[in-house]
């Protein structure tokens, strides 16, 4: 029954992501207003079918890769829709639309039906954990978005070539944008490193054990940390969008480290 | 009687700047001039345009005969025949033309820098002044009002308004992209040549915030600034203030760079990055072109804005082509109002229709009271003929009997409130 509503905003992404990319190239107000409709729909719908996750499984929703990546989507498209009432920026939603889509689609496909939850998971610091940790992802990814931005727009202008997008909003929106999604998403993240090895303590006992997710999310955490002080010193612009990005492929890989398989010792961080 | 619609004026394309002068209307003189024009033997409704690019009559008649003569009399006549010989500047627009040639004003393809948004706002207020005295009636106010929301397709539509054409203003449109508002933001002039003087001023005027000026010959940055509003600044040290700028305009005749790579550097040091707009316009160039390799530090030469510009320029040419596009397709949909806009048609209109529905419902009865005899269903027959009649007599009635001031409207009204087909197409 829930799929029905993952579906629907699979759909509805797709609509949003055409919708954006046409405001993009031809400059038209409908197809974003169309795009942002859908994607508050498909936000919707994907509340919807997220809440009926929760009812049904509990906790143990937060253990299926599946319920993972549809909260990431979920999160995403939150998190843009609430920056896009300050920053109307329809060129991060040609981007969002895409990767919402994308996510709410690899869910689909290693849906897996009802999961249990191992015992030792049934603690307080697994949502604890969760909940900042995966804000932050959505607030990176959307910081990485910005950044692909202002690369690309960084590109133009210094190769005094226009291409087809030249409705993109202005480095300075871009950069001052990345700024504030770094600094929350770290504010966020640092929270959920903190529940993490809570929760890997009352899982084992330890609260670090050279797990692959474990060194990856401590690194971009770093790397994010360095990137928040050195803007101070003029590290901004280009430098800083470049490494927002490589900051979220760690993540990315450190998430990925935890679902598919590479060597671990537990099945959920 | 058929409604004509015309335009009888004269604009930047017909006449210099010394006969538009001489024919235009003060602010105080509008009222007066529309009621004058209604006054006028034949014209049914009249607005009077007047920017500094047009004076326009904007009219609608029943009487072709004469009528826009009498509207060009009136002009040379206007202001105390200072304008006496008017007759080959003026245009007079009729019908299909005039239609169209109100909206293309109306979505600026007529104004002398096509695009520019000025002329719809002006516009508005001159048919407002018009309708405020009466001169307008259900013809005008139509034909304005889809001349506005022609102009608002045209403005969403296309690109027409988008884009820089010129040298200057390619540099703030490029200021743009890079910084997110201008009025935070400072810019230094080095150098009083010509062009940096009109980008400058093209920055101000676009917002930029602060100004500063230096010149080798202190004395002429000094004169500059006062124009400017802005701060004179020593040549000698003018590095020391670099770091302020966020916008730098070079336009100083020099032999070797004045901004260089490693002065660059420095300045990025103490700006922490923020980053730098640097446009430099002067021939051959001083601003060293390694800096544009320097992040954060964006440099544009006279070339590279006047490749900008000249995009715009021929992307602005293909939107103005797809405009008239959209120009054409609403002189259409309004000519077809215009041609409706009669009393009789609609009147037989307005007679089929109820006709249409009488016999429709009658015959639904019948076939529901199959046996109603003959004399039942002729009683029927003149019965509901009866009702259809004695509902349309007056609204006929009053169709035929008004004015010419007031017939469009009721005419109009009645073919909306009825939906005979081609009333409306907005």
């Amino acid at each position: 029954m829930d799929l029905i509503f993952f579906g629907v905003s699979l759909a509805l992404y797709l609509v949003a992501a055409g919708g954006f990319l046409s405001h993009l190239l031809v400059g038209r107000e409908a197809p974003r207003r169309v795009a942002l409709g859908a994607l508050w729909v498909a936000f919707g719908m994907e509340t919807v079918g997220l809440a009926v996750r929760v009812l049904t499984l509990g906790n143990a929703m937060l253990n299926s890769f599946h319920d993972q990546l549809s909260l990431l989507a979920w999160l995403i498209v939150g998190v843009y829709l609430g920056v896009q009432t300050r920053y109307h920026l329809a060129v991060l939603g040609a981007l969002v639309s895409p990767l919402a889509f994308l996510l709410t689609l690899s869910s689909y496909l290693v849906f897996s039906g009802a999961q249990t939850l191992p015992d030792e998971l049934q603690t307080a610091w697994l949502p604890a954990h969760v909940a900042p940790a995966f804000l932050g992802y959505a607030i990176f990814a959307l910081a990485s978005c910005v950044s692909a931005v202002y690369l690309l727009q960084e590109h133009q202008l210094k190769a005094k070539r226009r291409g087809l997008f030249r409705r993109l909003p202005s480095l300075e929106t871009l950069d001052d944008l990345n700024y504030r999604c770094v600094a929350w998403g770290f504010a966020l993240f640092t929270v959920g490193i903190v529940t993490g090895s809570l929760l890997a303590k009352a899982m084992w006992g330890t609260f670090w054990s050279w797990e692959p997710v474990q060194v990856l999310s401590v690194l971009a955490w770093l790397l994010y940390a360095v990137l928040l002080q050195t803007r101070s010193v003029g590290w901004r612009g280009r430098r800083a969008a470049t490494l927002t990005i490589v900051g979220f492929a760690l993540l990315v890989v450190s998430f990925l480290s935890l679902n598919l398989g590479l060597p671990h010792g537990r099945s959920f961080g | 009687m058929q409604h004509e619609v015309l335009i009888v004026g004269l604009s930047h394309h017909t006449a210099s700047v010394g006969v538009r002068e001489a024919v235009a209307f003060a602010d105080e003189q509008i009222d007066d001039v529309n009621r004058r024009l209604c006054g006028l033997e034949g014209v049914d409704e009249a607005a009077v345009v007047c920017t500094c690019n047009r004076v326009e009559v904007v009219g609608c008649t029943r009487a072709s005969v004469g009528v826009s003569e009498r509207i060009a009399e009136f002009l040379r006549g206007a202001q105390g025949g200072a304008a006496h010989d008017l007759v080959p500047h003026l245009y007079r627009y009729w019908g299909r033309d005039a239609v169209r040639h109100l909206f293309r004003v109306a979505s600026s393809l007529d104004s002398m820098v096509v695009g520019e948004p000025q002329i719809l706002g002006q516009l508005k207020q001159f048919y407002a002044r018009a309708a405020s005295v009466g001169a307008t009636g259900a013809v005008l106010h139509r034909w304005f009002h889809k001349a506005f929301s022609v102009a608002k397709r045209v403005r969403t539509e296309t690109g027409i308004a988008g884009r820089a054409v010129s040298v200057s203003s390619a540099a703030v449109e490029l200021a743009s992209t890079i910084f997110d508002r201008l009025e935070d933001k400072t810019a230094m002039l080095i150098g009083a040549g010509k062009m940096g003087e009109l980008a400058a001023r093209h920055l101000l005027g676009n917002g930029v915030g602060r100004m500063m000026v230096t010149n080798r010959t202190f004395d002429r940055a000094v004169e500059l600034a006062r124009e400017f509003h802005a701060t004179p600044v020593p040549f000698e040290h003018f590095g020391k203030y670099l770091p302020m700028a966020d916008i730098v305009i070079g336009s100083a005749a020099a032999t070797s760079y004045v901004l260089t790579e490693p002065m660059i550097h420095d300045t990025l040091r103490e700006r922490k990055g923020r980053p730098m707009f640097c446009i430099d316009l002067s021939v051959p160039r001083t601003f060293d072109p390694r800096i544009n390799a320097i992040d954060n530090v964006y440099l544009y030469d006279i070339d590279d804005l006047g490749t900008v510009a000249e995009e715009n320029r021929g992307e602005r040419g293909r939107e103005a082509d797809k405009a008239e596009h959209i120009v054409a397709e609403e002189v259409e949909s309004f000519w077809r109002w215009l041609g409706h806009l009669e009393a009789v048609p609609t009147i037989v209109a307005l007679r089929d229709k109820m006709e249409a529905i009488r016999r429709g419902e009658l015959q639904k009865t019948l076939n529901a009271l199959k046996d109603l005899g003959p004399r039942e269903r002729e009683a029927l027959e003149s019965m509901t003929e009866a009702i259809v009649n004695k509902i349309l007599h007056t609204p006929i009635t009053r169709l035929k009997q008004q004015d010419k001031r007031t017939e469009a409207f009721y005419i109009d009204a009645a073919r909306r409130l009825f939906d005979i087909e081609d009333a409306d197409e907005s």
